[in-house]
């Protein structure tokens, strides 16, 4: 069980985990839905949702003795999730339309191109997961759940020097791999 | 800059960690040190070194996906995916997104002319809401009024996305334009009319809008009127109690105009859509919502609804229009009239509500009063609204078959192919809407989907239409009515399209083929496969005469002549004509679907000759295909995961075809729902595997739940039912409730019976489990003559060298040995066991049933030798399992 806390290190219990996750999970698809229904030229970013469903879900009785940044972290989770689907359903949709080819400049990353670089994040994530779980965790939690460094250190009980340090390693890992699949 | 040649990622934590270490200390000097520095610290490692590199390129190259671009990427991802073109539309730009879908601006290439394309682009699609998509898309296909916005076209996406073309209505919501045009009461009221006379039409139709709110009435420059939108389903979601605030997504109705009964997720009727006309009016007359609902929950705001009186709207200060007291002494009766609580109350329909209005303007007295009950009329409407109330949206579907011909009719002159094209479409669809739909009748629903079918069937012969349009109708008609099993029905509606056909156009006709082709389908279906056989390739001759050798229709016919041949057992010559489909299918772009159809039924061919490896690899095949084709939880992935699993159940491993069918019933389930017959299909799947493995009980609860479904959408005699009562029957038989069993095996016998009119080998399935039942029970007599009926139907509907023809005997031969008769059943059981031997990859199940029980009878006959052969075979077969 979670203690109660902002503070606390805690680690929620596998049972907790997985019904946070599950909530967040669905939270998360459900915003990112109405989102763009509200207001289709609103820019989403995956940290504002995830702020967002945390905000929603902060209000319910059985995340009380959550603390923001557990939330997210495990939100975080979610979100790679959500995203990774969305870019597994685009790519497919991609090989079965015969969709013409498209030439795009640098800077701007059309769709395609954006779905297969989630999906080679994932699995680079993966397999620096293998190598350094707490590293990945890191990466997912900045990346996708917008966890600053000092919410970091608070959930992994490690020092700030330590996140930074882990962080570019790890920022380094994946630049490097995201390149070889392009 | 990037690094040039592919480095392996550190290979364990181990050197990950050393690999870092190096980074940190080299990260911070110079760029011109660090090789030096590592070179030194490595011991000239090359690879480690190399390695370290990598990653400090990374580092110093800023901007990367990483830093900065997630957020644009996730826009896209979660965004909607703007299509270049959808069927014979081009995309021009997204128009907005309601709740349902995606509404695109569109243009007609060829004949040009801009339309309004509704797509349901979420792959998150939950069967509530595809279903609310698919009861819009009906509603307005029959639909045809001034004021409501006609469909033009309908379709699906490659991967099955639905979408429709309606009228680009360019417009302002209702009560915008009348603020903004500081509209007068007179003209308020011409509006409000115009917007009645619309509902009404709708509702002479059965179609109730249920959502009516400014949004969705739009007026355009020239004043005219324009409703949209028809349609939040039926089918809220029912788990989901209205005051859950979390739920909201789903409760996709606007509270200010939604009716007390909405709210409290009552019973819906005219009335429903008159509650919203009565706030519409209340909103026009006072310049405001009747009730205040601004920054409450949703909740919140449906117990002020239900619970709270209106105010009369004369007395709402700041009103935009003038009136004298007598005008508004009657504004407000109408007004409130139709915002009465209680449905009984209001104006009983929308006619009623339009009369007064008139008698307003004529300067007449109104029939409704301040206080009035209206209870007789109340009364009159239950009894009423039963007749009306359209509950299934496939009743739409049939009636829109009626407007669908009327639309072909008025365009008849056009002989435009691409009008062709879109009628086929929009004909197809229908199609669609059967195959994925009868699931939508639902328990609830007051009018039965096979009435609807029959009812259609009168109108299309009482439209005196062109010959040709009767015939697209009846062939529509036919192929529905041969998905709900009513195989008599689709015959006659079939042999009437292809007479129409051959009247009309000659018996060598495109068209004509095409009849035949789906006659056949239907002729195998009742396991006449000689006289499909020969339809087929009539058809498929016709096809090829008058179409390029590439045509995918061309492809599909010789695909439709295997599909015939693998049911009537003719595996090899099956198999030459599917790989001849594929041959023609492969590498074709837009022919994926019609592939995997095609490489799906290989594999069962193979399959059905016991080339296990090879069916195995196909439905891996289709599996991969169809995942890219339609995403990862739709419907046909469930129907490959079968497949894959039926490999597994035949090779004994039934562990691994469990797992298939549970993953397949989840997909199933989820998309469909608990109650739906496909559900209901793969429940009985699942719990085959679950019976091999002796999980009788969960079996039985699948099962009883699949039949319950099953009766229930089917009626009781239907092929899927019979299936089904043939596992009940099993595990019945397992678990010792003879009688049970028998009594689901007779059931089973009698529906295939009386489906296929005695000739099917399926009725041999059933009645040789009967008899085997029978036997069991001591009925030794009565199980003979049952096995001497299955080998008659067998010998009847099947070629001589049919796996089931030596199964038959070898059931036989069992039954009769456990009557104590040695000799019959050496007979019998050594003639089914020369037949099965003859087969390329025989079961052994069978095989080992023979070899017992010829191993005991041999024994019984004093034939030791005999006896010993079939003895030591049987210990071989079994060690090496």
């Amino acid at each position: 069980m979670a203690r109660a806390g902002p503070r606390s290190s805690g680690v929620l219990d596998a049972g907790a985990r997985d019904h946070l996750f599950t909530a967040a999970y669905d939270e998360l698809r459900r915003l990112a839905a109405s989102v763009r229904r509200d207001d289709p030229s609103r820019t989403l970013s995956p940290t504002a949702l995830v702020n967002e469903a945390w905000l929603k879900l902060a209000s319910s009785p059985e995340f009380a003795a959550t603390s923001p940044a557990h939330f997210k972290r495990i939100a975080a989770r979610a979100m790679r999730q959500v995203l990774v689907e969305a870019a597994r359903r685009r790519t497919a949709r991609k090989r079965g339309g015969g969709a013409p080819l498209v030439t795009f400049d640098e800077d701007t990353l059309p769709p395609e191109v954006g779905s297969e670089q989630v999906l080679a994040l994932d699995i680079a994530l993966e397999a620096l997961a293998r190598l350094e779980p707490r590293q990945a965790l890191i990466v997912e939690s900045r990346f996708f759940g917008g966890l600053d460094v000092r919410e970091t250190c608070e959930i992994l009980g490690i020092s700030e020097a330590t996140v930074l340090r882990d962080w570019r390693a790890a920022r380094a890992f994946l630049a490097h791999e995201l390149r070889q699949t392009r | 800059m990037s690094s040039g040649r592919h480095v392996e990622p550190a290979s364990g934590p181990a050197r990950w960690r050393l690999i870092q270490d190096l980074f940190h200390a080299a990260a911070d000097l110079p760029a011109s040190e660090q090789h030096a520095f590592l070179e030194s610290r490595t011991e000239g490692d090359p690879t480690l070194v190399a390695e370290v590199e990598a990653l400090l390129v990374e580092d110093r190259t800023p901007g990367s996906f990483l830093d900065r671009s997630l957020p644009e990427v996730a826009n896209h991802l979660l965004g909607p995916d703007s299509p270049g073109r959808v069927g014979p539309y081009r995309v021009l730009r997204l128009l907005g997104e309601g709740g349902m879908g995606v509404v695109y601006l569109v243009e007609r290439e060829d004949v040009g002319g801009r339309a309004a394309l509704k797509l349901l682009r979420d792959g998150w699609v939950s069967p509530s809401r595809r279903a609310r998509f698919l009861t819009e898309q009906r509603t307005l296909a029959q639909l045809d009024h001034p004021a409501i916005a006609q469909l033009h076209d309908a379709g699906a996406l490659p991967d099955g996305t639905p979408w429709f073309a309606m009228e680009y209505v360019e417009g302002v919501p209702l009560t915008e334009y009348c603020r903004a045009r500081s509209c007068s009461l007179a003209e308020r009221l011409r509006l409000f009319r115009a917007v009645c006379e619309a509902v009404q039409h709708a509702h002479r139709h059965a179609v109730i809008h249920r959502d009516l709110k400014p949004s969705n009435i739009l007026v355009k420059p020239d004043g005219a009127v324009k409703l949209l939108d028809f349609g939040i389903a039926k089918h809220l979601d029912p788990t989901g109690p209205a005051t859950d605030p979390t739920r909201t997504g789903l409760r996709l109705m606007t509270p200010a105009y939604a009716a007390p009964e909405q709210v409290e997720g009552g019973r819906l009727g005219v009335q429903t859509d008159v509650y919203a006309l009565g706030v519409l009016l209340f909103e026009l007359l006072a310049g405001r919502l009747p009730f205040e609902l601004t920054g409450l929950q949703p909740h919140e705001a449906a117990r002020r609804v239900l619970e709270q009186e209106p105010p009369r709207p004369s007395q709402v200060a700041g009103r935009p229009v003038q009136a004298s007291r007598g005008a508004w002494a009657d504004l407000d009766v109408l007004c409130l009239t139709a915002m009465q609580r209680d449905p009984a109350r209001r104006y009983p329909s929308v006619e009623a509500l339009i009369r007064d209005l008139d008698h307003h303007l004529a300067g007449e007295p109104l029939d409704a009063r301040p206080d009035s009950l209206a209870y007789r009329a109340g009364k009159l409407l239950r009894r009423n609204a039963r007749s009306v109330l359209v509950a299934s949206a496939v009743g739409l579907a049939v009636l829109g078959v009626t407007a669908y011909a009327a639309v072909r009719l008025a365009r008849a002159r056009d002989a435009v192919a691409a009008e062709a094209a879109r009628t086929q479409r929009i004909q197809q669809f229908m199609l669609q809407l059967f195959e994925g739909g009868t699931g939508e009748v639902g328990p609830s629903s007051d009018v039965k989907v096979v009435d609807l079918v029959d009812r259609g069937v009168r109108e299309a012969q009482s439209l005196e239409a062109e010959p040709a349009v009767e015939a697209e109708l009846l062939q529509t008609l036919g192929g529905i009515a041969q998905n709900l099993g009513r195989l008599d029905q689709a015959g006659a509606l079939l042999a009437r399209a292809l007479e129409l056909r051959r009247t009309a156009f000659g018996p060598d006709h495109p068209d004509v083929a095409r009849s035949l082709v789906a006659s056949a389908q239907l002729s195998s279906a009742r396991g006449d496969y000689g006289e499909a056989e020969k339809q087929t390739r009539e058809g498929l001759a016709i096809l090829r005469r008058h179409l390029s050798r590439n045509d995918p229709e061309v492809a599909r016919a010789v695909s439709a002549l295997g599909r015939i041949l693998e049911n009537a057992g003719r595996y090899p010559d099956a198999i030459r004509e599917l790989e001849e489909a594929v041959r023609l299918q492969t590498g074709r772009p837009g022919l994926e679907g019609d592939l995997s159809a095609s490489l799906t039924e290989l594999a069962n061919c193979h399959f059905y000759v016991g080339q296990y490896a090879e069916a195995d690899a196909l439905n891996q095949k289709v599996l991969a295909l169809d995942r890219r084709l339609y995403g990862p939880r739709h419907p046909h992935i469930a129907d490959d995961l079968i497949n894959l699993g039926a490999v597994q159940f035949e090779g004994g491993h039934y562990a691994e075809a469990e797992r298939w069918n549970r993953e397949a019933l989840e997909i199933m389930t989820a998309w469909y729902g608990p109650d739906h017959p496909e559900t209901a299909s793969a429940q009985t799947i699942l719990a085959r595997s679950l019976l091999r493995l002796e999980r009788r009980d969960e079996a039985r609860v699948l099962l009883t739940s699949a039949l319950a479904t099953q009766e229930r959408v089917y009626g009781p005699v239907h092929p899927r039912v019979a299936s089904t009562l043939n596992e009940l029957g099993i595990v019945a038989r397992d678990q010792g409730r003879l009688a049970d069993a028998s009594a689901n095996f007779q059931r089973m016998a009698d529906i295939y019976d009386q489906v296929h009119h005695g000739k099917h080998y399926l009725i041999g399935v059933a009645l040789s489990n009967l008899a085997d039942v029978e036997q069991r029970r001591g009925n030794s007599a009565h199980a003979q003559e049952l096995f001497r009926r299955v080998l008659t139907v067998y010998r009847d509907a099947l070629p001589a060298d049919h796996p089931l023809q030596g199964v038959g005997r070898v059931r036989f031969g069992h039954a009769l040995l456990a009557a104590g008769q040695a000799a019959d059943a050496e007979a019998q059981s050594r003639a089914g066991y020369e037949l099965l031997m003859k087969r390329k990859d025989p079961q052994a199940v069978w095989l080992d049933m023979a070899r017992q029980d010829l191993a005991t009878a041999y024994r019984t006959l004093g034939r030791t030798a005999d006896a010993d052969r079939f003895q030591a075979e049987l210990t071989a077969s079994r060690a090496a399992k």
